[in-house]
């Protein structure tokens, strides 16, 4: 008997706690349910951005530059562009009419973004560690090497770079961008112009013989004139990371930037079609003479959005 | 409890437990009496019960009305004279459901540890606590279906607790698994077996996420279900009574506020031509449309009339309640879905949030 009563205290000091601590955790979960979430979301990183409130984006992008940015009858086109698109309408901004288009040349790229004549430029943008002390970078979204593009005449004369040394070769290349420095670094002389469109174009009246830039843009000019050049393959030995420019001031937009190119990314990963997949089938895919891939963003932010509890398989 | 409303309340036979001797005098209660005691409570509890069905949705429909309206007398008339009264309710349920599971719940997972822990009280002077007496007039198949709700539509992350309140409720002890210890213990462990096995991803991402609360809620639960049910000590239920009440009653009003302000009306975000050709986007809930107008009552407050020829496009917008809070998932369920939502999504699993519904806050 006072076996089965000693049971029966024990047996109610458990329930006491059992039913204190339940009473405990529903109170915490209650408390959880009502409390905000820990990581910031999309929103209130957008409200936090300088574009918040603005009726259109304005992204500086490149219109000589076949496959990657160029103005075709008066359209948009390629794949910074496309890129551009998906970024934008991710941002709140679908359709063309709620972007402006400005037009950048290569070495306008960082002061325009530092004078708030644009709010990202998708530009064939290397990300360097130089830059990165002007402007913010969201990415990378392509990773390239640095090639040059002889014309079908001169393919048999210049196959390394040791030929572009050749001071019987002018070569050219366009101002402000990474392939100068690449260039001078290798002891390289080159005639700087304003885009690699002129280079192209001086080419084909004579003035060069060769141009150096990065493969992207070069296979863009190589589809719009396939029988008057050729890329030679050449082992500069760095390759180029293509970044989204943000100002500087604005972390906010650069971590959004990178968490919609994560988005992409994740979507190709996953084996899905992206918006980045996409993007390049329909421009750099079918020129390009080894098949790329979406690179994996760096220093993405988690942030919290809607479709957050979508199922994921 | 009686046995009668033992019976009544879990829909079995109530426990088998040893009472001392001094107990006897109130389960000897006279039956009859008891009987027709009971049926007249249950004939005045289903006319409560019934006024509250109709009167709450209402009363609750008509306050979220006027806190849609932003407070303002001629907005909610407007929104009075344009939602209709079966759309009203089941607004209201669809938001509501959550709130009522709950309290319908604790409500009875308090009344049946009350009631069993007054029955065996030394002196039985004691007037019954409030929620043991609704528990005992209570059909048991009303008592399952709160129960039922509750599993579809709480958050799988809260789902555990469910565990311990159905076992308080109907008071199952484990001694109701098997007679003998061995084969008990063996179903005991057999049963946290398979919930550990269901919920071992989450809790390792859960531990790597730092998410202590989310942690203690998994996996604690089931494991208070194993003592609490039978009766607490005389001591612990003369304050438990009234201050579960007091408890229940703070939790309905907490609970009810949110509820009270989630919007009637779906969210969308209209693009409107100006004059200019210029568009602009208006956030906010569209009441109704006729031939010329669209009205739309703007998130930000205020009414306003759009010509419908100026309306170039609408879409669906969440809102930012619906943001989560935790990145954790059980078996690719989010935890803040319920079994529901969670179901729901696997039926249109593509969620695309228009970019209008970023554009303009």
């Amino acid at each position: 008997m006072n076996d089965a009563v000693a049971r029966a205290r024990v047996r109610s000091i458990a329930t006491t706690l059992a039913v204190a601590l339940t009473l405990t955790l529903a109170a915490a979960a209650g408390c959880d349910s009502r409390r905000e979430p820990e990581l910031p979301s999309v929103q209130e990183k957008l409200r936090e951005s300088h574009i918040y409130g603005q009726p259109r984006l304005r992204i500086g992008v490149a219109t000589n530059e076949p496959l990657m940015g160029e103005l075709r009858n008066g359209v948009h086109v390629g794949f910074d562009v496309e890129i551009a698109r998906y970024i934008a309408a991710s941002l709140g901004y679908q359709g063309d009419d709620r972007i402006e288009f400005v037009p950048v040349s290569t070495e306008d790229r960082v002061p325009a973004l530092q004078g708030g004549v644009v709010d990202l430029v998708v530009s064939s943008f290397s990300i360097t560690e130089e830059r990165k002390k002007l402007v913010s970078f969201a990415g990378p979204y392509f990773v390239t090497t640095q090639e040059v593009m002889v014309p079908t005449r001169l393919k048999d004369n210049i196959r390394t770079i040791e030929d572009l040394r050749d001071p019987k070769y002018k070569i050219c290349t366009s101002g402000g961008s990474t392939t100068e420095a690449e260039l001078e670094k290798h002891q390289v002389k080159a005639l700087v112009v304003k885009d690699v469109g002129d280079c192209v174009e001086g080419i084909r009246k004579g003035r060069y013989d060769a141009v150096s830039s990065d493969e992207a843009i070069l296979a863009g000019f190589l589809a719009q004139y396939p029988t008057e050049f050729q890329i030679v393959d050449m082992p500069f030995g760095t390759s180029e990371l293509l970044g989204i420019g943000v100002p500087i001031g604005d972390p906010a937009l650069r971590d959004l930037v990178a968490f919609f190119l994560q988005k992409s990314y994740q979507q190709g990963r996953d084996g899905l079609s992206s918006p980045w997949l996409t993007a390049y089938n329909r421009t750099l895919g079918p020129w390009l003479r080894a098949e790329k891939r979406q690179p994996q963003p760096l220093d993405v932010p988690k942030l919290v959005d809607f479709d957050d509890k979508a199922p994921r398989r | 409890m009686s046995a009668a409303a033992a019976t009544a309340a879990g829909g079995a036979e109530p426990p088998v437990v040893i009472l001392p001797d001094r107990d006897r005098a109130v389960a000897d209660r006279p039956a009859r009496e008891d009987d027709h005691d009971l049926s007249e409570r249950r004939a005045r509890a289903s006319q409560s019960f019934w006024t509250a069905v109709v009167g709450v949705p209402a009363v609750f429909s008509v306050l979220r009305l006027g806190v849609e309206a932003g407070g303002e007398l001629q907005t909610t008339l407007l929104l009075v004279a344009n939602v209709g009264p079966v759309n009203l309710l089941a607004g209201f349920l669809t938001t509501a459901a959550r709130l009522l599971s709950t309290v319908l719940v604790a409500v009875f997972a308090f009344g049946a540890v009350l009631g069993v822990s007054v029955d065996r009280m030394p002196s039985p002077g004691l007037r019954r606590p409030l929620f043991a007496r609704w528990m005992e007039i209570t059909p048991a198949w009303f008592v399952a279906a709160s129960f039922l709700l509750a599993l579809v539509t709480w958050p799988l992350l809260y789902l555990p607790l469910l565990v311990p309140a159905f076992v308080a409720a109907f008071q199952l002890t484990p001694e109701r698994l098997h007679e003998r210890p061995g084969p008990r213990v063996l179903i005991v462990a057999a049963l946290l077996g398979v919930y550990a096995w269901l919920l071992l991803p989450t809790l390792r991402d859960a531990w790597r996420q730092g998410e202590s609360l989310a942690l203690v809620l998994l996996v604690v639960p089931p494991l208070l279900a194993l003592a609490i049910a039978g009766p607490l000590p005389g001591a612990v239920v003369r304050p438990l009574a009234p201050i579960t009440q007091i408890a229940v009653l703070a939790m309905l009003v907490w609970a009810a506020l949110p509820v009270i302000s989630t919007p009637v009306l779906p969210l969308t975000v209209t693009t409107v031509a100006a004059d200019s050709g210029a568009t602009q986007d208006v956030r906010g809930h569209v009441v109704t449309t006729d031939d010329v107008n669209m009205v739309i009552l703007q998130e930000r407050g205020g009414v306003r009339y759009v010509p419908v020829e100026q309306v170039r496009g609408q879409v669906l917008c969440p809102s930012e309640e619906e943001l989560p809070r935790h990145r954790l998932r059980i078996r690719d369920f989010h935890v803040e879905d319920s079994l529901l939502e969670g179901l729901g999504r696997r039926v249109r699993p593509v969620h695309r949030i228009d970019a209008a519904c970023r554009a303009v806050g």
